[in-house]
């Protein structure tokens, strides 16, 4: 779990030194994300320890967002004068988007014959 | 509550002095909250409504309302959990390696699909805001918010639009995609498991996943895969198109 840890950390640096010197467009932790899988690509497997760190992350994901989100609090009054169009854009938008995926993948793969 | 002070006994508001000035607070009211989340979660079955981060977010927020404690001193505490976003973030590179070799053969359906959404999701939520008269700073706040948060809210500072409002926008597009993604499913007949998870990690990156990894495990990986890839291609090539259009 801890040697996961430190491989995760030591390629989350990585990424921050590659933004900050070389890639400021891009942020630190897709490098890292990018660098991580470049790395996996050539030992050509997950250890255990990684497997069991990025395990706990994704079933956990949501707690992360919290803090940043709690931030609606500062929002609340403008976000009021604005529900309709709020509202409106997030649901129809995630609507849309999964409809669209959904369909280019089914109409895709049927026609390359699966 | 009389303020006064017995000798070696502290009365409770030197203890909430205290308590409130130290990073701790913050702390036990995030991971509380949230905990309490996850048991309403499972008491419900895990209904999509019930969603556990849902809730720790309106019990932190209606919280911090009522004491009185601005925002920016919540998040000064809180940082230590923010902070493991980016940590989180490097590590969605397993899920990625794991679901690359699953990929062979699929691969110009799931990047065909991928760009069609990510631009679906933009264009939609963008336009709609702006023709229903929303100010700016929202319009922003919607570029990146089908990107997963941590992701989302890179793009967003380095776009020049508030990163708060983007994490707003991309939890509640995570929460309304794994409540919503169901019903669309099944109205356009996506009936594969891969396809459907897919379609909800486009859409709903982390939090669409992990409802996705509660009904399939295809499907959970698959979202976990479109989660990634979309936070990839986002960081890349979000930056440059509202560079193009000059926003």
């Amino acid at each position: 779990m801890i040697s996961g840890l430190v491989q995760i950390l030591l390629f989350q640096g990585l990424g921050e030194l590659v933004t900050h010197f070389l890639l400021p467009l891009v942020p630190g932790p897709v490098i890292g994300l990018i660098l991580l899988l470049g790395f996996l690509a050539i030992r050509k497997g997950v250890n255990r320890a990684l497997d069991e760190v990025a395990t706990v992350f994704s079933q956990h994901f949501g707690l992360l967002f919290v803090p940043a989100a709690v931030g609606v609090v500062m929002f609340w009054p403008h976000l009021k004068t604005h529900a309709v169009a709020v509202v409106t854009a997030l649901v129809v938008s995630v609507v849309l988007t999964v409809a669209v995926t959904a369909l280019v993948l089914k109409g895709l793969s049927r026609s390359s014959g699966k | 509550m009389t303020g006064q002070v017995t000798s070696g006994f502290p009365a409770i508001h030197e203890i909430w002095v205290y308590l409130s000035g130290s990073p701790l607070l913050a702390l036990i009211l995030t991971l509380g909250a949230y905990q309490l989340g996850l048991i309403v979660y499972e008491r419900a079955n895990r209904h999509p409504l019930a969603n556990p981060v849902l809730i720790a977010i309106v019990l932190i927020a209606a919280t911090i309302t009522l004491i009185d404690m601005p925002y920016p001193k919540y998040f000064e505490g809180a940082q230590f959990v923010h902070f493991l976003l980016g940590t989180a973030t490097v590590s969605l590179a397993v899920p990625i390696y794991k679901g690359l070799s699953a990929m062979r053969g699929r691969i110009v359906p799931l990047l065909a699909a991928l760009v069609a959404g990510g631009v679906t999701s933009i264009v939609s939520a963008v336009g709609i805001a702006r023709l229903l008269g929303a100010d700016a700073a929202i319009v922003g706040g919607f570029v990146a918010k089908s990107v997963t948060a941590p992701i989302a809210m890179g793009i967003a500072e380095r776009i020049g639009v508030s990163p708060t409002l983007t994490a707003v926008f991309a939890v509640s597009t995570g929460i309304l995609g794994a409540v919503l993604a169901r019903f669309v499913l099944d109205a356009v007949r996506s009936r594969e498991w891969w396809q459907r998870g897919f379609a909800i990690g486009v859409a709903a990156h982390g939090l669409g996943t992990s409802r996705a990894f509660s009904v399939n495990p295809e499907a959970g990986a698959y979202s976990s895969l479109a989660m990634g890839l979309h936070g990839v291609l986002g960081a890349v090539l979000i930056p440059l198109g509202a560079r193009v259009v000059g926003f």
